[in-house]
C-alpha cells in the first residue's frame, strides 16, 4: 500500500526547526519534498554542527540539519534572483504544496506572494507558518522559538510553584508548530480537491500554540483572576511532583489520581498503614499535607535508581516515571522496542541513528527513505528531469549564479 | 464554502486532555464530533477551574475549552448493551479517537478487528503514552509520568533544582496535536481506497525526538550538556525580570546588530569581546549581565516595541490578561466569544490556523449528554435499547 502522501510534491522553503520538522513529517509519510535553498541563504542549521569549518563539506555534516532533513531531495536556487525567482515559479507550478516560514513579508517582497504563485498554479495548497502570522500589527516582527511560547501564555503559566515564569528547556515552539504541518496540509489538500482552488493556510505559530493552554484563557475570561505557576504540583491530585533518585541529579515522577493508586504506593514502599493515615487517607487530606507527604516518598525514592523505582510502582498500579535524560531517552527499552531510531547512512556524515517517523500508520507506514540532501544534492533531478531544462539552459543557471553546487561559506558567519 | 472537514464523522471515546484536544480540532474544521462519555461525564468535568470557583461538571473551563462544537452521547461501555450502541456508531464513522490504556480500551469495546468488522473504512485512532505494544505499553501514564518519559522534563527547570514539567498539560496536548495529524493522514488514505486502519500513537515517540538539537548533538557528536538551565540560557537566549514583567529574547547570530541598536547599545558592536557569535560565547557572562541590566530598566511593552522596530527577537511574557488584550490577536480574529447555557460567555483561542474567514466553528460545548437521544435515535436504536446503553432504567 502506498503512503499517505504518495504523488504529492512539496516545495520547501523552511529553515531551521519549525518548518523543517513540518516537511520532514511530509516526507517520513510519502511526499515528494524538496528543499530549496539559495547558495548564499542556505539554511543556518549547517553551520550549527560543531564540524570545523576546515573540514571537507562541513555544511553537509551538521547532525541538527540532517536529524530535521531527512526524506527530502535539495535545489539550489537563488529567489533574489529574477531568473531563479521564475524557476522556483515553474516548479511550484509542477507541485502540489508550497511550505514557508519566513516572516511575514519576505515572500511578498520575493515576488512570491500568495496572489503570485496562484498564477503559478491555480490549485497550490500554499502553507505560510511565520510567528505572529501574515497580518496584523506585529506580523513583521522577528519572533523564534522561545519567544513563541512567551507569546502564546505558556511562560506565565510555568515554573517553580510560588516563583517566576520559567521557559521550557528547549524551543517549544518550533515543534509545537512543526507537528501541526501535515494536518493543515491534509485540510488544504482535501479542500483543493473539493474546491479545485488554491488553498493559502496561515499557521501563526503564536496562536497554535495558545491552543493548547486554551483552559487557562477561557478561566480568565471567566473568573478574571490570573494563574500562577504551579510547578510539579496539581490543582488537585497529589502526590503529584518528582522526588529525587539514586544517583547524581535523577528524578522519578509520581503522580497518585485516586485513592487506590496513593494505597499502591504506600505498598510498594512497605508502608501499608500510610493509606489510613488521617493525614494521607484522601485527596483532600493528602493535597492538605503535601509536603508532609513528598518528605515521606522522598525518603524511599532516593535508595532506589529511577527506572526501578518506576518499574516497582507500576507493578503496584501507580502513575509513575524515570525523568529521563537524552542518552536515557535513546536507550528507552520501550522506545527501542517501538522501534524509535534507527541507522541511517549520509553519504558525507557517515553512519548514525535518526529516529524514525513517530506515528505508527501499520496499513502505509511512513519511512525513513532518505538521509538529509547534501547541498544542491537534487540540482540535476529538479531542472532536468523535473523542469525540462536542456543542458544549456543548466549551464546558463550555474554561469549566473542562479544555483551552484556548493553553498556560499562567507554568507553564514 | 464548505468547512474542511464537511463530511466526516467522528467518535471521540476518550477522556480528559488528549483525545478531547484532537476532537476539538476536528469539530471545529467542521467534523461531526459526537463525544461518547462514561455516565457522569468526562473526568475533564470534574477538574477545574470552574466559573466562579463552583465545582459543577458544565463549568469547567478545561472541559468547555476542549469540547467545542460536539454532540455529548452518555454510554455505559462496562455494559454489553453500551458496547454494542457504540458499534451501532461505529458502523457510520470516519474516525474513532480513543486515549485508554490498550487492555482497558480492548474492555471498553475498543478493538481494531472488531471494529474493523463492521467499518472497514474506519480510521481508530489510539493515542497512548507508550504506544500499543512493548514492555510498558499498559503502564499507568498522565500529563506529568509522560512528560518525564519523554525527556523535556529533564532540560526544563533551574540547575540547582528538581525538573519541573512546564504549565497545563502540554504533554497532552502535544499527543493531540500529534494525533490530529496522523488521523488526517490516514483519512487521505482511507478516501482513497476504502481502507482504514489503526493508528497507533505514542506520546512518548512524539516527545522524545524533539529535544531541539539534543538527540542528534548526542546520537552523532556524542555531546551531551547533562544540565538544566533555567531562564538563563545565555546572553542571546533567555528570559529576564523587567520594569513590570519579563521580556524573553531568542538572538541568532545576525541578529546581534538589531538587538544592540534595540537595546540602546550600539556600542557593543564596536566592542571586539562581541565582535563574533564566537567571541561572543567567550564573553556571555559580560554580555548576559548586561542584557539583565537592560531588561531591569525597560517596561516589557516598551521592550517589545522596540524589538518590533529595530526587527530583534524581543518579546515579553504575555499573561492571559495581555492576550485579551493583544493588539495582534485582536487585529486577527483570533480570540472568539461564544455563550454556553450554564457557563455563560467567555474568550476561547480560534483556530489553530488560518484558512479563510469560513473554515472554523464556533459552537459551545455540549451539555452531558444532550445528544444521547438524538444520536442514538437516528443510530436506530429503540427507547428501551437506549436506556440499556446508558445505564439508565431498561
Amino acid at each position: 500500500m502506498t503512503a499517505p502522501l504518495a504523488g504529492i510534491r512539496v516545495v520547501d522553503l523552511t529553515m531551521v526547526w519549525a518548518g523543517p520538522l513540518g516537511t520532514r513529517l511530509l516526507g517520513d509519510y510519502g511526499a515528494e519534498v524538496i528543499k530549496v535553498e539559495g547558495p548564499g541563504q542556505w539554511d543556518l542549521l549547517r553551520g550549527l554542527g560543531g564540524i570545523p569549518r576546515t573540514e571537507p563539506r562541513w555544511y553537509n555534516r551538521a547532525a541538527y540539519f540532517n536529524h530535521n532533513n531527512r526524506n527530502k531531495y535539495s535545489a539550489a536556487i537563488d529567489l533574489r534572483q529574477e531568473a531563479g525567482r521564475d524557476l522556483l515559479l515553474q516548479l511550484l507550478a509542477k507541485s502540489d504544496v508550497l511550505v514557508e516560514n519566513y516572516r511575514a513579508n519576505v515572500m511578498d517582497n520575493l515576488g512570491l506572494s500568495f496572489e503570485e504563485v496562484r498564477q503559478a498554479n491555480p490549485r497550490i495548497v500554499y502553507v505560510s507558518m511565520p510567528g505572529h502570522g501574515k497580518t496584523g500589527p506585529e506580523a513583521h516582527y522577528v519572533t523564534y522559538g522561545t519567544n513563541v511560547e512567551q507569546l502564546a501564555g505558556l511562560v506565565s503559566i510555568s515554573g517553580y510553584e510560588g516563583g517566576e515564569p520559567l521557559k521550557t528547556g528547549f524551543s517549544y515552539g518550533d515543534p509545537t508548530s512543526g507537528i501541526a504541518v501535515p494536518a493543515a496540509v491534509a485540510l488544504g489538500l482535501r479542500q483543493r480537491d473539493r474546491t479545485g482552488e488554491a488553498v493559502h493556510i496561515d499557521l501563526a505559530q503564536r496562536e497554535n500554540l495558545t491552543g493548547f493552554v486554551g483552559e487557562y484563557l477561557v478561566d480568565y475570561s471567566m473568573n478574571g483572576e490570573p494563574r500562577t505557576p504551579a510547578g510539579n504540583t496539581h490543582p488537585h491530585m497529589a502526590p503529584h511532583g518528582v522526588y529525587r533518585s539514586a544517583g547524581d541529579d535523577r528524578w522519578i515522577a509520581i503522580a497518585c489520581e485516586d485513592d487506590e493508586q496513593f494505597a499502591g504506593l504506600c505498598r510498594a514502599m512497605q508502608q501499608p498503614e500510610l493509606a489510613d493515615d488521617a493525614r494521607f487517607a484522601t485527596t483532600a487530606s493528602r493535597k492538605a499535607n503535601e509536603q508532609e507527604l513528598d518528605e515521606v516518598i522522598e525518603a524511599w525514592t532516593s535508595r532506589l535508581g529511577h527506572y526501578e523505582a518506576m518499574h516497582v510502582l507500576q507493578r503496584h498500579g501507580v502513575p509513575a516515571g524515570a525523568v529521563l535524560t537524552i542518552p536515557e531517552v535513546m536507550s528507552d527499552p520501550q522506545l527501542r522496542s517501538r522501534g524509535a531510531w534507527s541507522e541511517q547512512v549520509h553519504p558525507d556524515a557517515g553512519a548514525w541513528e535518526v529516529e524514525t517517523p513517530p506515528w505508527n500508520l501499520p496499513r502505509t507506514p511512513g519511512h525513513a527513505r532518505l538521509p538529509a540532501p547534501c547541498f544542491g544534492e537534487h540540482n540535476a533531478y529538479v531542472f532536468r528531469d523535473v523542469l525540462g531544462l536542456d543542458e544549456e539552459a543548466i549551464a546558463r543557471l550555474y554561469a549566473d549564479g542562479v544555483t551552484a553546487d556548493e553553498p556560499n561559506v562567507q554568507s553564514h558567519t | 464554502m464548505p468547512l474542511p472537514l464537511e463530511g466526516i464523522r467522528v467518535l471521540e471515546v476518550g477522556t480528559f486532555v488528549s483525545a478531547p484536544y484532537c476532537g476539538r480540532l476536528f469539530a471545529g474544521y467542521g467534523a461531526e464530533v459526537i463525544k461518547v462519555e462514561p455516565p457522569g461525564g468526562d473526568l475533564a468535568r470534574a477538574h477545574g477551574p470552574f466559573k466562579d470557583g463552583e465545582p459543577n461538571p458544565e463549568t469547567s473551563a478545561l472541559f468547555l475549552y476542549l469540547n467545542t462544537n460536539k454532540q455529548s452521547v452518555e454510554l455505559d461501555l462496562a455494559s454489553q448493551a453500551g458496547r454494542d450502541a457504540l458499534l451501532r456508531l461505529a458502523a457510520d464513522a470516519d474516525v474513532i479517537i480513543e486515549n485508554f490504556r490498550p487492555g482497558d480500551a480492548r474492555a471498553l469495546g475498543l478493538e481494531y478487528e472488531r471494529l474493523r468488522a463492521v467499518n472497514p473504512r474506519l480510521v481508530l485512532v489510539s493515542i497512548t503514552a507508550y504506544g500499543q505494544e512493548g514492555p510498558y505499553a499498559e503502564y499507568r501514564s498522565n500529563n506529568l509520568i509522560a512528560f518525564a518519559m519523554g525527556g523535556q522534563m529533564f532540560i526544563t527547570g533551574d540547575p540547582d533544582r528538581e525538573p519541573v514539567k512546564n504549565g497545563g498539560y502540554q504533554a497532552d496536548y502535544q499527543g493531540g496535536l500529534n494525533a490530529f495529524s496522523a488521523a488526517n493522514l490516514a483519512l487521505l488514505a482511507a478516501e482513497r481506497d476504502g481502507e482504514g486502519q489503526h493508528v497507533d500513537i505514542s506520546v512518548q515517540h512524539c516527545m522524545g525526538p524533539i529535544l531541539e538539537a539534543g538527540i542528534p548533538f548526542y546520537s552523532y557528536n556524542g555531546m551531551w550538556l547533562g544540565q538544566r538551565r533555567g531562564n538563563l540560557m545565555s546572553s542571546f537566549m533567555g528570559v529576564y525580570p523587567c520594569l513590570d514583567g519579563q521580556v524573553g529574547v531568542h538572538v541568532m547570530a545576525r541578529n546581534f546588530p538589531p538587538f544592540a541598536r534595540a537595546t540602546g547599545h550600539p556600542e557593543w558592536l564596536e566592542d571586539e569581546r562581541f565582535a563574533t557569535a564566537e567571541s561572543r560565547r567567550e564573553h556571555d557572562d559580560v554580555l548576559m549581565a548586561e542584557v539583565i541590566a537592560w531588561a531591569a530598566g525597560v517596561t516589557k511593552k516598551e521592550a517589545y516595541a522596540l524589538g518590533g522596530e529595530h526587527r530583534a527577537p524581543i518579546t515579553f511574557i504575555h499573561t492571559m490578561k495581555d492576550l485579551l488584550e493583544s493588539p495582534q490577536l485582536a487585529s486577527r480574529g483570533y480570540l472568539r466569544r461564544i455563550d454556553h447555557p450554564v457557563a455563560g460567555e467567555a474568550t476561547y483561542p480560534g483556530p489553530p490556523w488560518w484558512m479563510g474567514p469560513d473554515a472554523w466553528r464556533d459552537g459551545p460545548a455540549p451539555l452531558l449528554g444532550e445528544h444521547t437521544e438524538a444520536v442514538l435515535g437516528e443510530a436506530g436504536l429503540s427507547a428501551a435499547e437506549v436506556a440499556a446503553a446508558t445505564g439508565g432504567p431498561a
